[in-house]
């Protein structure tokens, strides 16, 4: 997956810490190479091979994530797509690229997820139209975090936390009885990745953040963000970060990305619906947070 | 009640004869001691920046970024080789097969990892979240 995984757990047996550690490490490996975007042998890049063609048989992971990702985009009307591919690989946040605006327009008509069949009788997964990629990067990190906490689960640990990336998903309480706290990076906290707008404890739940300052470059005076919006192919303008509280990362990394893309107000208003908790920095600093959360997140500023 | 002290008593002629040689190089060492104290804590509190090091998971270094120099660090495979230089950070030699830790370069914020000899190399600030939370979302 290219990035920082880190897992710490509870156990009174330091063996049997390390090889819960070992085997969560393994599963999410073995996610990594099923739903790898940029591999040429995941199963994700054969169903985007076969786009137009044919439906492909998927292991039972990669069926789930996908399914997920259509409750996902129907809950936030289509602001999370996992269909995004033929626009998301048009950008390229290390090299600066913008694409152009024919680019865009054109590729933006193979982004829409009702285009995206899944048939859990025979396990397959069928994208109608040539030229459609699936890109679940917006939610595979999430999704490992959650099957990461099965494996150390299922190992006999019972207190733990993951985190691919920063979507975190924590389990039972720490060795002191208190829950795990979490921090929430600053989105203008330039370089310094410690930097945070405040505190929240969370005990069996998961968070995620979606923020304009993970993959991004400054053309022109504009901020060139990787949280596309799938209706115009364009970075979403209207918050800076978004944090959402959940019982699953799958859910946290995935409708962090949504309500990022819905704005502060619409994608406050789906996380009340949800009866998700979150915080909302919108693009000109102004904090919003969920009404379940208020008095439990400990903030740096005053909102 | 104690006598009232007097002139002579408190003269630091009257100390120093009345101190051992014992008694003077205990002082001069609690002296030399407390002086490292203030450069240890000078040094310790400039050091925003550092290194931390990780084996198998387990922290093996702590290092200032702002300090030039070479680090053996063994892991299960053999030694894998961090440079530390001009706040930035490289591994120089690995005994992995695939040497990914050592095309990744020069690193001056962020992480090399050598899964292969399990080590870890931590660039950035540390200290401040572990102490604010658990783990960083974002």
């Amino acid at each position: 997956m290219d990035t920082l995984v880190t897992i710490t757990v509870v156990s009174d047996s330091k063996d049997n810490a390390e090889k819960a550690i070992d085997a969560a490490f393994t599963e999410i490996e073995i996610l990594d190479k099923l739903l790898n975007f940029y591999s040429h042998d995941s199963e994700i890049a054969n169903i985007n091979n076969q786009a137009g063609i044919s439906g492909v048989k998927v292991s039972a992971d990669v069926f789930e994530v996908l399914n997920k990702t259509l409750y996902v985009s129907e809950m936030t009307e289509g602001a999370f797509d996992v269909t995004i591919g033929p626009v998301s690989m048009l950008y390229d946040f290390h090299k600066k690229i913008k694409p152009s605006e024919y680019g865009i327009k054109k590729n933006l008509q193979l982004v829409n997820y009702r285009y995206l069949v899944l048939d859990k009788d025979t396990s397959t997964v069928f994208l109608m139209k040539k030229g459609m990629l699936v890109d679940p990067g917006g939610i595979t990190k999430g999704f490992a975090a959650d099957k990461a906490v099965e494996v150390l689960k299922k190992r006999g640990i019972h207190s733990g936390l993951v985190s691919v990336a920063g979507d975190i998903k924590t389990f039972g309480l720490k060795p002191d009885g208190k829950p795990w706290k979490i921090g929430i990076r600053d989105a203008r906290a330039v370089d310094k990745e410690d930097d945070v707008m405040g505190t929240i404890e969370l005990k069996d739940m998961a968070i995620s953040t979606s923020g304009d300052y993970e993959r991004f470059f400054i053309l022109d005076g504009q901020r060139y963000h990787h949280l596309l919006n799938p209706k115009t192919g364009y970075p979403a303008l209207g918050c800076r970060s978004v944090s959402v509280i959940t019982s699953e990362a799958v859910f946290t990394d995935a409708f962090a990305t949504g309500a990022f893309v819905l704005g502060p107000e619409k994608g406050l208003k789906l996380l009340e619906r949800l009866e998700f908790e979150g915080v909302i920095v919108d693009n000109q600093g102004k904090i919003y947070v969920t009404a379940g959360l208020r008095g439990k997140i400990e903030l740096k500023k005053s909102f | 009640m104690l006598p009232p002290a007097s002139e002579e008593k408190l003269s630091l002629k009257n100390l120093f004869s009345s101190t051992t040689t014992a008694d003077k190089i205990l002082f001069s060492v609690l002296i030399l001691l407390s002086l490292s104290g203030i450069i240890f804590m000078r040094e310790a509190l400039s050091r925003s920046e550092t290194v931390r090091i990780e084996v198998d998971g387990q922290p093996e270094y702590l290092l200032p970024l702002d300090k030039n120099r070479v680090v053996p660090v063994k892991g299960p495979k053999g030694t894998t080789c961090v440079e530390i230089k001009d706040h930035k950070v490289r591994v120089t030699e690995s005994p992995c097969h695939n040497k990914l830790c050592m095309q990744q370069g020069w690193v001056s914020n962020g992480a090399i990892v050598c899964l292969p000899n399990r080590v870890v190399v931590i660039v950035g600030n540390h200290g401040k979240h572990h102490k604010t939370a658990d783990a960083i979302t974002g």
